[in-house]
């Protein structure tokens, strides 16, 4: 079922210079939103900028009727979004695409988030804590480009998963791409491969990376896709990415596929 | 009083002039959870052509001020499973069914329509002679009086469906072409399909489209129909059906009063799904309003002087 309604603002938080956070009252959807899927918005209800705006869940919580976004300043519409103010309306279409196949109990999960891929994979973590996955079993690979760009950190030192961190400029952690480190950690045999379940978000040349990556260890690896998505819903055929299987829709097949079906540029 | 807003085109009768324009609705199954698909005129599909068809790899789209460009590349799986895993589910709609048709030869035209005549579901065609995005598809046809009337001419030939001529505005003069299908036998002509335009990623120096142009859509192209519009509906004695940038009720009623019977709702279903819907209600209020009783009288009521 595909909501679409207009949800209430309850709180808007800056986690950076450029980075919000956004909750919003709306029952339906988190109750029905799964980690993998995203939320379709408009900015403005007005026609600049015109289209709606995809962001993958950052969190729902069906006890408190809302959800939350996470999204960084990137341009006019994002710009607009980050200016709204609590008791706002904003019109939703949720929840949009497919979602992350959650792994076994006994599985390990490892998670590869660069810069603003830690927003889906941060509802991921949590979703799969509150269904008591053990998380000693589950291991964190955050990279972002400098230590003031790394979000969360509380909320996720707190949890007793394992966390590896990565700085490009070497600030804290690992000094160096999150590809870097986690190649590292795989050529060391220390990531366990066997019964376990990879995901990875972040920026395309990381994703092209970890798809490489993925092929090359052959891992059971799920990566969601960012892309411009002009309709959500799989009708306009804007949003394609390219697999061994032929182009594929990121909003409708996606925003979650095997690293190892795709064919990032 | 309820306002009567049905349209009538050749021997089809529809209940509204609202229909969501070719490629920006899927096969209607996309929008049925969210939308009551029997409320509007009509649907048409997305361009079917006689053999599948990948597309022009990604990026397809970008956004451009109050618009948006796409280079598709009339991506279908082909009129045999079109018939096959899209028909059944359009065919259970009681809204109008329009197939819009595509091909890179007037062979290829008549051999979709071969295919599809006679099958149940089906209502219209809209003949596609005008996509901006194939090199040797739609817009070779779409560009020259004579081609459009031969590529015209010959779909009418092969079929018993009723056919909707649809026009580009990438063209010298686009009152030619209209006169040049109407003289063909079409039984309505709509415009227009997008605009060709190019958008440029200064980061990387590269276009922002793998095809490098696109399509222009959306309500930066609106002044540009409605004038286009105005001009075929001075000119020809078919239904005209106005496309380009509506997304509300005064932006249909604009059209309408420049002359069009009918009207298509392309981006605005990405901006707002129920866009369409909306603008039904909308004209209906609009009529009540005014009392107007048929929406036919507001046609082409634009005043000059």
């Amino acid at each position: 079922m595909i909501y679409k309604k207009e949800g209430l603002l309850l709180s808007i938080e800056s986690l950076s210079e450029k980075v919000f956070r956004l909750k919003i009252y709306s029952p339906d959807m988190a109750k029905k939103a799964l980690p993998g899927n995203f939320c379709h918005l408009r900015v403005t209800k007005g026609f600049s900028p015109l289209l709606r705006r995809a962001f993958s869940f950052h969190q729902a919580e069906k006890e408190r009727n809302s959800f939350e976004l996470l999204f960084k300043v990137v341009g006019p519409g994002t710009e607009l979004l980050s200016q709204k103010n609590p008791g706002d309306k904003i019109d939703l279409l949720a929840p949009l695409g497919n979602s992350f196949s959650f792994p076994k109990k006994e599985e390990n999960v490892v998670l590869l988030a660069g810069g603003m891929g830690i927003a889906p994979l941060f509802y991921l973590l949590n979703f799969l804590l509150k269904k008591k996955f053990s998380p000693e079993k589950i291991t964190l690979f955050y990279g972002v480009k400098k230590e003031e760009e790394l979000i969360l950190l509380e909320e996720l030192s707190s949890l007793r998963i394992k966390l590896h961190l990565a700085t490009e400029d070497g600030t804290i952690g690992y000094k160096g791409m999150i590809t870097g480190l986690f190649l590292k950690e795989l050529k060391e045999k220390r990531v366990k491969l066997k019964r376990t379940k990879f995901y990875a978000c972040g920026p395309n040349p990381m994703l092209k990376k970890i798809s490489q990556i993925s092929k090359k260890f052959n891992l059971h690896c799920q990566i969601s896709l960012e892309n411009h998505i002009p309709c959500g819903i799989g009708a306009c055929l804007g949003c394609v990415v390219k697999t061994i299987n032929g182009y594929k829709r990121v909003c409708k097949d996606g925003p979650v596929f095997d690293a190892r079906e795709v064919i990032l540029d | 009083m309820i306002p009567d807003l049905s349209v009538r085109i050749d021997k089809v009768k529809f209940s509204n002039p609202v229909l969501v324009a070719s490629g920006t609705f899927g096969y209607g199954e996309e929008y049925a959870s969210f939308l009551d698909l029997n409320k509007l005129g009509g649907i048409i599909t997305k361009s079917i052509t006689l053999n599948p068809r990948e597309g022009h790899p990604p990026p397809r789209t970008c956004e451009t001020p109050s618009g948006m460009l796409n280079a598709i590349g009339l991506a279908n799986p082909g009129v045999k499973r079109f018939i096959k895993e899209k028909l059944p589910f359009l065919r259970t709609l009681k809204t109008k069914i329009m197939v819009n048709v595509a091909g890179s030869s007037v062979e290829e035209y008549v051999g979709v329509v071969k295919k599809l005549e006679g099958k149940k579901g089906i209502d219209l065609l809209e003949i596609n002679i005008s996509c901006p995005n194939v090199k040797e598809g739609g817009i070779a046809f779409g560009s020259n009086p004579k081609s459009a009337y031969r590529c015209i001419k010959a779909v009418k030939e092969n079929t018993s469906y009723p056919v909707i001529a649809k026009l580009s505005p990438n063209v010298n003069n686009i009152m030619e072409i209209a006169l040049a299908i109407e003289e063909a036998g079409a039984d309505a002509v709509s415009l227009i399909n997008t605009l060709v335009g190019m958008a440029i990623d200064l980061d990387t120096k590269k276009p922002r489209l793998s095809n490098i142009t696109g399509g222009l859509s959306g309500p930066a192209i609106k002044p540009v129909a409605l004038a286009m519009v105005f001009k075929v509906a001075q000119k020809v004695k078919i239904p005209v059906i106005g496309i380009g940038g509506i997304m509300n009720t005064n932006d249909a009623l604009e059209f309408i009063l420049a002359g069009a019977s009918m009207i298509q709702i392309g981006t605005g279903n990405f901006v707002d799904p129920e866009c369409s819907i909306k603008i039904v209600q909308g004209l209906k209020r609009y009529c009540q309003d005014n009392k107007i009783k048929r929406i036919g009288e507001l046609v082409g009521k634009l005043k000059t002087k």
